[in-house]
């Protein structure tokens, strides 16, 4: 059954092969493809269960048949969602916190990775292992030493202090990825631009920088996805509701008693999703090639 | 190296990111070790009592050794749905010739949506009164008697805060089993089949191996993200009924946050990290001589 799948592969269609040579390796296939449409279903079918019930009725919620189609449409829960909570604003406040963090991941990550890569110095070494730490150890060993130090300094209840852990644990793998990038960076660029006369910064801004985008975004992609829902840090820093994130925010929607509005949340959820699987969707391709550089060249 | 790189312009690009990656990571670390070898309730003054907090841990506390085997079995869900998941998923689309991109992006999608959200989500779909998703779901195939509540259930709780662990990233996993078997060479695979060998034979003797390395990274990446998870057990039940759900993570949560026994916590997250770090020593070493054998 493997040869003829070979011969099928290896010779294209301008070989006319016989039909029941190419019956087996099409059942396989057929099968393969069945088995692949049903676990993709099974994955992504809980999300859109999530999407049609913010648009049910909740009388059609409570009642009906959660595989059929809602019986109405509606956007009442949408309305609902956007009085019960604060959504603008815990939108804002995720841009916010995502914003800074990623601009600290992308400056220090490559500056880092400039040092260690482009200008060498001598314990590049044990500067790459503290930082293969930071890509190892869990977040939560930093939970009460920063709620101590922030406490100490008065930085509790701020954008920083979500910003500083997220950026500070997320830049080592950004380090890596920069890291590997450069390594593609030609030799002979760096020692022409020396002959001529350019020192390490002008090289960083002229060659380096201007190189680096796609990297760049996809080191944003990937950190994007974990900054704009962190939920530890959020929940630990922050207490007043003016600097709640989504993931707080959400929070807000479970009722006194724990009766929960679960079509406006559900609502409220896809709200929520909505900026950031927009954005993947778009740019999948680049999230996807950094997921796949960040693990396959380890 | 850089022919005009000096001192001062290594530091100059070194330091900033050094000092931030200090403040946030190293430095807590540090204190973390420091705090675990103190009692302190984080308003008076810190009491030196050595390894006293260890002591207690792993001889006086049955609620530690619960958690911790909640965790193992938590990681265990984990690394079968996502590694065993995303190889088989990632096998397939190899074996698919449309709509790979379109898969790959719909099992990522959930990776997407915060652990707020899926913890919202996975209340409705275990839920019993009303009927979720899952009961449902049981009576209509005809297995109603299995239905029961799963998040209040003690046999069935850990289960069901570990699957929505595991179900949010697998598509993590696909992509990157997925990129790092289609980059084994197709001659060698083509040579095998030639040679008659089966379909598990060329998975088992020339894929596996030539993706060992890849693999070797994300079973690590999927263990430590395993042994580190908290926000699901947290929102879902957290860690009840009973200790039932209870994880290493949540339990040191509860024990800074709730009981401000900031000297005890530090001494579970330390326990937390060495566990992390055995655990990648153990992966590599383990993987490692297969590969040598």
């Amino acid at each position: 059954m493997t040869g003829t799948a070979t011969a099928v592969r290896s010779a294209p269609r301008t070989s006319p092969l016989p039909r029941p040579r190419r019956r087996r390796p099409d059942r396989f296939k057929v099968l393969t493809a069945i088995l692949v449409t049903v676990i993709v279903i099974v994955q992504v079918y809980p999300l859109a269960w999530l999407f049609l019930t913010s648009l049910r009725t909740e009388e059609d919620f409570v009642t009906g048949n959660p595989f059929a189609l809602p019986s109405s449409i509606t956007f009442d829960n949408y309305v609902r969602a956007f009085s019960l909570g604060n959504l603008g604003l815990n939108i804002l406040n995720s841009l916010i916190v995502t914003l800074g963090a990623n601009v600290l991941i992308v400056i220090l990550g490559m500056m880092a990775a400039y040092a260690l890569q482009v200008l060498g110095f001598r314990f590049s070494g044990v500067v790459r292992g503290l930082f293969l730490l930071g890509i190892i150890v869990p977040v939560q060993i930093a939970l009460v030493p920063l709620f101590v130090d922030y406490s100490a300094v008065g930085a509790l209840d701020t954008y920083l202090s979500m910003i500083i852990p997220l950026a500070g644990f997320a830049f080592p793998l950004s380090v890596y990825l920069f890291s590997s990038f450069f390594e593609y960076i030609p030799r002979e660029m760096y020692e022409a631009a020396s002959i001529d006369g350019a020192g390490p910064y002008r090289i960083f801004l002229g060659i380096t920088l201007p190189l680096s985008t796609n990297t760049i975004v996809s080191v944003v992609l990937v950190n994007s996805i974990f900054i704009w829902n962190d939920f530890i840090f959020a929940n630990t820093f922050v207490l007043s509701d003016g600097l709640k994130t989504i993931p707080l925010g959400l929070q807000n929607y479970i009722g006194a008693m724990g009766n929960v509005d679960w079509t406006a949340t559900f609502a409220a959820v896809c709200v929520t999703v909505t900026p950031l699987l927009l954005v993947f969707l778009i740019l999948n391709r680049a999230m996807i090639y950094g997921l796949e550089a960040g693990a396959s060249k380890g | 190296m850089l022919p005009s790189r000096s001192r001062l312009s290594v530091a100059v690009f070194l330091l900033p990111p050094l000092l931030v990656y200090g403040i946030a990571v190293l430095l807590p670390i540090v204190q973390s070790l420091f705090l675990s070898l103190f009692s302190w309730d984080g308003i008076s003054s810190p009491e030196f009592i050595g390894l006293g907090n260890y002591v207690r841990m792993l001889t006086g506390d049955d609620v530690f050794w619960t958690a911790l085997g909640n965790s193992l079995g938590y990681l265990v869900i984990c690394l079968v749905l996502q590694l065993g998941g995303g190889l088989l998923v990632a096998s397939l689309l190899t074996a698919l010739t449309r709509g790979r991109e379109l898969v790959k992006t719909l099992y990522l999608l959930p990776a997407v949506i915060s652990t707020v959200a899926i913890a919202f989500l996975f209340q409705r779909i275990y839920s019993t009164s009303p009927e979720g998703l899952l009961n449902q779901l049981l009576e209509f195939v005809g297995l109603g008697s299995l239905a029961r509540p799963w998040l209040s259930d003690v046999n069935t709780v850990l289960a069901a805060v570990s699957i929505p662990e595991g179900w949010r990233f697998t598509g993590l996993y696909v992509v990157i089993l997925y990129a790092a078997l289609i980059a084994v060479p197709q001659e060698l695979e083509e040579a095998a089949r030639l040679d008659g060998a089966s379909r598990w034979t060329v998975f088992s003797k020339i894929r596996f191996p030539y993706i060992r390395p890849v693999w070797i990274t994300t079973t690590i990446m999927a263990a430590t993200y395993s042994l580190r998870g908290f926000d699901i057990p947290f929102l879902l039940t957290n860690g009840g009924p009973g200790q039932a759900s209870e994880l290493l993570t949540t339990y040191m949560y509860k024990k800074a946050f709730v009981g401000t026994d900031f000297g005890y916590a530090s001494a579970i997250s330390v326990f937390i990290v060495v566990e992390c770090l055995l655990a990648v020593g153990l992966i590599y070493l383990l993987l490692r001589r297969k590969a040598d054998a």
